[in-house]
C-alpha cells in the first residue's frame, strides 16, 4: 500500500499542471510528435519539452521513435496505462478499507445498544 | 464509479444519529479494527482516541503518560449527530501531507444512514502553483471528475482490444 501510495503521489505530481493534464488529454486520442504538442498549446519547444520530461519520468508517458514519416529522428509520446491501473487499484483498497471499518462500526454499535437497553 | 479522487461508502446502524454520531467518536477505539493494516502503530498497540469539538485530534496513544502517540489528523468539523470531518494521514505519508474524511449521520428508516466519503490524495499542499487559487475541495473535485474521465476512456479502450 505504501509503495502504491508513492506511486500514485508521483502521477498526481506530474498531473498538477494544467498543460501536462491537457498533454494527456491529446495522448489519449492517440501518439503525438513532440512539436504537435508545443504547437497544439502554444508553447515553445522548450517548454513543451520540460512537461514532457516530467511525465516521462514520472512515469505517464512514454516515448518512441516513429512518425508518419518513419524517420527515426522523430520521437513520438504516447500513454503508459500502469499509473492508471494503479490508481484504480489503490482506490479499490481505499474502497475496502473504509467498508470494512463501517462494518465493525454498525457490529459495535448494535451490538453494545442491544445490550445496555435489556 | 467514485470519483477517483474520492472514495465513498455507506451504512445503515439501527441507533439514532446521536447515539451513532457518540458510539463513533467516542468509542473509536471499541469498534476500529485492530491489526497493522488498519492502525497506525505498525504492530505496537495503543488506543484511538477523538478529542471531542473542532481544533481537537485524532489520535493512537502508545504511552499516555510519556505523551507517545500518532497523530492521525485534526478535527475540522464537529456537529454532534450530524456531520464529522478530519484529516487523516497515513503512516506512510509525506510530513505536510494529509486527506480527508467526512462522516455524515442522517436519520433513516430503522436508524441512521452513515456515509463516509475519503478524499483528498490528488490535492496538492495549499501552497502549491498548480491550485491557481482553488480551495481545496474544489481543486480535488476537479482532479476527480478529469480522472473519471480519464479512467473511462481507458477501460473503454482496454476492452476494445481485448
Amino acid at each position: 500500500m505504501a509503495s502504491a501510495a508513492r506511486n500514485l503521489d508521483d502521477t498526481l505530481a506530474a498531473l498538477a499542471e494544467p498543460t501536462r493534464r491537457r498533454v494527456v488529454d491529446l495522448l489519449r486520442e492517440r501518439p503525438r510528435r513532440a512539436g504537435e504538442l508545443a504547437d497544439a498549446f502554444r508553447v515553445s519547444a522548450p517548454a513543451m519539452s520540460r512537461h514532457l520530461r516530467v511525465l516521462r519520468t514520472r512515469g505517464l508517458v512514454e516515448e518512441e521513435p516513429g512518425g508518419p514519416d518513419a524517420d527515426a529522428r522523430v520521437r513520438v509520446y504516447r500513454l503508459r496505462a500502469e499509473p492508471f491501473r494503479e490508481l484504480q487499484s489503490w482506490l479499490a483498497q481505499v474502497e475496502s478499507f473504509w467498508s470494512e471499518q463501517l462494518g465493525a462500526f454498525k457490529a459495535h454499535a448494535e451490538r453494545s445498544r442491544k445490550a445496555r437497553r435489556r | 464509479m467514485n470519483p477517483p479522487d474520492c472514495v465513498r461508502t455507506a451504512t445503515t446502524v439501527a441507533v439514532d444519529p446521536e447515539t451513532a454520531f457518540r458510539v463513533f467518536t467516542e468509542e473509536i477505539d471499541l469498534w476500529w479494527k485492530r491489526g497493522p493494516a488498519h492502525r497506525f502503530g505498525g504492530g505496537r498497540e495503543g488506543h484511538l482516541r477523538f478529542e471531542s469539538g473542532p481544533g481537537g485530534r485524532l489520535l493512537e496513544v502508545y504511552d499516555e503518560a510519556r505523551g507517545d502517540h500518532y497523530e492521525v489528523g485534526k478535527v475540522r468539523v464537529w456537529e454532534r449527530g450530524r456531520r464529522l470531518v478530519f484529516e487523516f494521514r497515513a503512516l506512510a505519508f509525506e510530513p505536510g501531507q494529509t486527506t480527508e474524511v467526512e462522516v455524515r449521520f442522517e436519520p433513516a428508516s430503522g436508524g441512521t444512514r452513515v456515509s463516509l466519503e475519503h478524499r483528498g490524495w490528488g490535492a496538492l499542499r495549499a501552497d502549491h502553483p498548480a491550485r491557481h487559487g482553488l480551495e481545496g475541495e474544489a481543486f480535488a473535485s476537479m482532479i476527480g471528475l478529469w480522472w473519471a474521465d480519464l479512467l473511462l476512456a481507458l477501460g473503454r479502450r482496454a476492452r476494445g482490444r481485448g
